[in-house]
């Protein structure tokens, strides 16, 4: 009896001990120890993506042959139908690169694309980070926009060697600017991740809006990234204004609730779009001793 | 039990000694009860008040100022906007560990330079505040300009914010220890306005725009540095009407301005306010209390050294009423438009002023007066500069209702109705009209050398005959010339509000002019102690001498007279139920030749007279031009003028062109002020045009 309080006294010694430790550690050790265990437990990660995909893989497997040639005779038409797609755009590619060398418009190439399927969301902010299988060694910067198709999913906040932690449209630290659908003057609007309550539904708000804005009759209005802040390439699609657009207290601006592009709970896989050149707002967010002074100006 | 010398050892050793605990127990049983019944008092008895103190002492209340209501033209085109205002600002609380850090290093350094000297420790943590804060900016900077932005490699960088000197970009000593006296607890600003052209940020409105996105996207989200949206005025059609605009300074007194319950619930709270906009001139002053709506609130705790901690409550501001002006924003710009081409040897705008007004109802709906300022420049904050290069240029003066003028020959509509009601000349009378015409010993001249010849009262207003009107006056006589001018109303102060106007200002616009002057014999015995002459009486009667008046004033006698009355009550509120009545108006008292003979003369006036270079074929109109000489530094200059009302056969709009010519003789009423008439005439039928399809 005596043997189990003097151990239990220890590991409370031990804990505030340990505790102690880990609150005088130099930040740098700190940060050592944040990143050994990310590293750590990113096989564990890959791991349960993998799983994943192998369940989704048996579950596909375990179909009636029946299931597999209608879902084929599907597959074969939705090709059909994107083999024209492809035709269609590679003329107007043409099109555009003629324009382009006619105009001598400068190639925008400014964006990388990397592929990623999605790990892991984070269990403690359901709505508002996922986990990718890509990482620093893929290229993968924080800052990077990370989208679907023509669709924003958010963010990459967190780069680890081999799994980045991406935070959504939907999170309180994204932020972004915007168009909206039938605005003619482009005026910019802001998008801001909202903290929602536990298990409801993903939002983000859409703020600044002009008074005399309103939305496109009998549609529900687009809301496009800008291109003017230098990380999101413009025209992506951020989400709708579901609901669209009410005024505030003050009656002198109005404010919508996004409802987030892409369904934000079953998605599998994201691109990340790494610029080729790092912005300036990422060299802020690099570690004051590898930037380099003179960028400062 | 007993001690060696047969005492009892617990016993007491002194008999006063036990007195002594008494008093002692009894002093402390006293002081325990005063100490509990202290307590009980002020927790049964004062709490209240003591409560209320100690929230007083820890509790504060910002007041934030409403955003203005908008200003409209007659057809609802947005005169006065607000517009977003993006800036920049430090949470100086949040700052505090980055301030002390900063400090303790510059105590240090301080201390090895000069270890024998007490180092000046305000002054430390004043430079430490500066070198934090102003090493922010630098990454604000760094971020917002795009120039930063790497870019491959012969790619053309463009420069997205303007040249600054480096001083332009870093805080202000002064500014920031202002702010920490004033405004402690509320935000810092680092950048006002970052978006807008005129505050210094931008080189364009989308480069402006994209410093804006550029720190949304770029700058880290969590931190003591944020972006803010406010609204601010807009003028989004710049120099437009800019003196029935006017523009709005900043402001701290808030009174009037304040919910209910900031005034009554806390009261004795300390109460921190932004600084809001007050209107400084034109309609935004004089309809200050309309536009400016209620303050919003917000209830805060406060830490100890003074800032903002935690939000209680709050109450968002209401935004102020709206305001219709009886303006056309169209005929507005072509009035404008036309001044702007009135032009002097050097190419500069010439002082002037243009007004136009509805015959029937007196609503204004061109007021324009040159030169003018942009009110956008004040919107935020005004530049010396600036100011005193409109100062400079006289730009502040409303010579539409300020401006004070000898009326010229316009003045000749009075003086003809003046002898025609006082019986001395009728419509069909002839006067024989010289070269010139002797008045006490004094030729007074024709303006045409060989002279009219046989004139009558329509051959007169056409040809703007002097010596008809030098007989005419003298045979009516200075009493019953300035009769007829007061009963035109032309020495009446004008644009008063209505008595019902719960509003500090008492006119429309401000300080319109009310030292008009009708002279009379008493008028100059007055100011120059001499007796009136013969010559004063033949020179009012030109229009010239002592009288003054302004443009505003001459346009209303056009339109009393295109309506067949004396007075015109003139009115920038757009009201689409005006009955069209005018205080102190009456008939004109003419008989209907007479007055037939007065507006037929003023349509010959443009037609083959003094304004026949600015006729308009197909729409004929009635006007009288006029110039009249003053002296300007020294030397004599021409004031061109023209007045009347369109369409000549069924009026609607009056008209007054004003302007103020060089030192020569080259502006003429009808070739210099005419075209402005004409522009307004045009712009108003084609608005008009528009209206009735």
């Amino acid at each position: 009896m005596d043997n189990n309080r003097q151990g239990a006294k220890a590991s409370y010694v031990a804990l505030v001990f340990f505790l102690g430790l880990w609150m005088i550690l130099p930040s740098a050790v700190r940060r050592f120890n944040r990143e050994a265990f990310a590293e750590f437990q990113a096989p564990a990660l890959h791991l349960v993506g993998k799983g994943r995909d192998l369940a989704r893989y048996w579950e596909l497997k375990s179909r009636s042959p029946e299931e597999l040639t209608a879902a084929a005779r599907d597959l074969a038409r939705i090709n059909a139908a994107l083999e024209l797609k492809i035709h269609s755009l590679d003329d107007a590619r043409k099109e555009n690169l003629r324009l382009r060398e006619m105009l001598r418009y400068p190639k925008t190439e400014e964006f990388v694309t990397v592929v990623a399927r999605v790990s892991i969301r984070e269990t403690s902010s359901w709505w508002q980070r996922i986990i990718i299988r890509k990482g620093r060694s893929d290229g993968v910067r924080p800052g990077c926009p990370v989208v679907f198709g023509d669709r924003v999913i958010g963010r990459v906040s967190i780069v680890h060697l081999t799994t980045s932690e991406v935070d959504l449209v939907t999170s309180p630290v994204f932020r972004c600017t915007a168009f909206l659908e039938g605005d003619e003057q482009y005026h910019v609007v802001h998008v801001s991740g909202q903290a929602g309550l536990a298990l409801s539904a993903p939002r983000a708000l859409v703020s600044i809006i002009p008074l005399d804005y309103s939305p496109p009759a009998g549609q529900v209005a687009k809301v496009m990234t800008t291109g003017l802040g230098g990380v999101f390439p413009s025209g992506l699609t951020l989400g709708t204004l579901e609901t669209g657009v009410q005024s505030t207290a003050e009656k002198h601006l109005q404010t919508g609730a996004l409802t987030p592009a892409k369904e934000l709970s079953f998605i599998q896989e994201v691109s990340v779009l790494i610029p080729k050149y790092p912005t300036a707002g990422e060299i802020l967010l690099t570690p004051a001793d590898s930037a380099k002074p003179e960028e400062f100006r | 039990m007993k001690d060696i010398d047969g005492q009892n050892p617990s016993a007491p050793s002194d008999p006063i000694s036990a007195w002594r605990l008494h008093a002692i127990f009894f002093f402390f049983c006293a002081g325990f009860v005063y100490v509990a019944f202290g307590l009980g008092y002020r927790q049964l008895f004062q709490s209240v008040d003591l409560t209320s103190q100690s929230d007083n002492q820890s509790r504060r209340v910002v007041i934030q100022p409403s955003s203005r209501g908008k200003i409209f033209d007659r057809n609802g085109y947005v005169l006065v906007d607000n517009r977003v205002r993006w800036s920049v600002k430090a949470d100086l609380l949040a700052l505090q560990p980055e301030f002390r850090k900063e400090y303790l290093e510059l105590l240090k350094q301080e201390k090895a330079r000069v270890p024998d000297r007490r180092p000046d420790y305000d002054q430390l943590q004043q430079t430490a505040r500066l070198n934090v804060l102003n090493a922010w900016l630098t990454k604000i900077w760094f971020v917002i300009d795009s120039t930063n932005q790497k870019v491959k490699k012969g790619a053309a960088k463009v420069k997205s914010t303007p040249d600054l000197h480096p001083e332009e970009r870093m805080v202000h000593p002064d500014a920031l220890k202002k702010h920490l006296t004033e405004r402690r607890a509320l935000k810092f600003p680092l950048i006002l306005d970052l978006a807008f052209l005129n505050s210094g940020h931008a080189v364009t409105p989308e480069e402006g725009n994209r410093a804006v996105a550029r720190f949304i996207e770029q700058f880290p989200v969590h931190g003591p540095i944020t972006l803010e949206a406010d609204m601010v005025r807009s003028y989004p059609n710049g120099k437009l009407a800019s003196h029935v605009l006017g523009y709005v300074r900043d402001s701290d007194v808030l009174k009037g301005q304040l919910d209910d319950v900031v005034d009554d619930e806390f009261v004795n709270l300390q109460k921190l306010g932004y600084s809001g906009k007050k209107g400084a001139d034109g309609i935004e002053a004089t309809y200050n209390e309309v536009l400016s709506g209620h303050c919003g609130w917000q209830l805060w705790t406060k830490t100890s050294s003074g800032y903002n901690k935690d939000l209680l409550r709050f109450d968002a501001p209401k935004q102020g009423s709206d305001v219709g002006l009886s303006l056309d924003t169209k005929i507005q710009k072509s009035a404008e438009d036309a001044l702007a081409k009135i032009v002097d040897s050097q190419g500069k705008p010439l002082p002037a002023a243009a007004v136009m007004l509805d015959v029937n109802t007196g609503e204004i709906l061109a007021l324009a007066s040159q030169p003018s300022f942009n009110p956008n420049e004040m919107a935020d904050r005004v530049t010396q500069a600036y100011f005193h290069q409109v100062n400079s240029e006289g730009g502040w003066l409303n010579r539409a209702t300020q401006g004070l003028y000898a009326p010229g020959s316009t003045f000749k509509l009075i003086t003809a109705t003046a002898g025609m009601r006082a019986g001395k000349i009728d419509w069909d009378d002839i006067l024989d009209c010289g070269p010139s015409y002797l008045v006490g010993g004094r030729a007074f001249p024709e303006h045409e050398p060989s002279g009219y010849g046989q004139v009558d009262l329509e051959k007169m207003l056409a040809v703007s005959c002097n010596v008809w009107n030098y007989q005419v006056g003298l045979k009516t006589g200075p009493e019953n010339l300035a009769k007829e001018a007061r009963r035109f109303g032309l020495d009446a102060p004008l644009l008063q509000k209505p008595a019902e106007h719960d509003n500090h200002s008492t006119t429309e616009l401000p300080n319109p002019a009310t030292h008009m002057v009708v002279p009379d014999r008493a008028y100059k015995q007055r100011v120059t102690g001499q007796p009136w002459t013969d010559g004063d009486t033949a020179n009012t009667s030109i229009g010239q001498g002592y009288l003054l008046t302004t443009p505003l004033h001459m346009a209303c006698v056009a339109a009393s007279i295109a309506r067949g009355e004396t007075r015109t009550t003139p009115t920038i509120i757009h009201d689409p139920g005006r009955d069209g009545r005018h205080a102190g108006a009456e008939p004109i008292g003419l008989t209907t030749p007479q007055l037939q003979a007065l507006r037929e003369g003023m349509l010959r006036c443009v037609e083959e007279g003094t304004a026949k270079s600015v006729r308009i074929p197909g729409l004929p109109y009635a006007a009288k031009t006029g110039t009249s000489e003053y002296i300007k530094n020294g030397e004599k200059a021409h004031l061109a003028w023209i007045v009347g009302y369109a369409p000549a056969d069924n009026p609607v709009v009056a008209f007054c062109v004003l302007v103020e010519g060089q030192l020569d003789t080259s502006t003429w009423g009808g070739k210099t002020a005419g075209p402005v008439a004409r522009d307004m005439i045009l712009a108003w039928q084609t608005a008009a045009d528009k209206k009735d399809k």
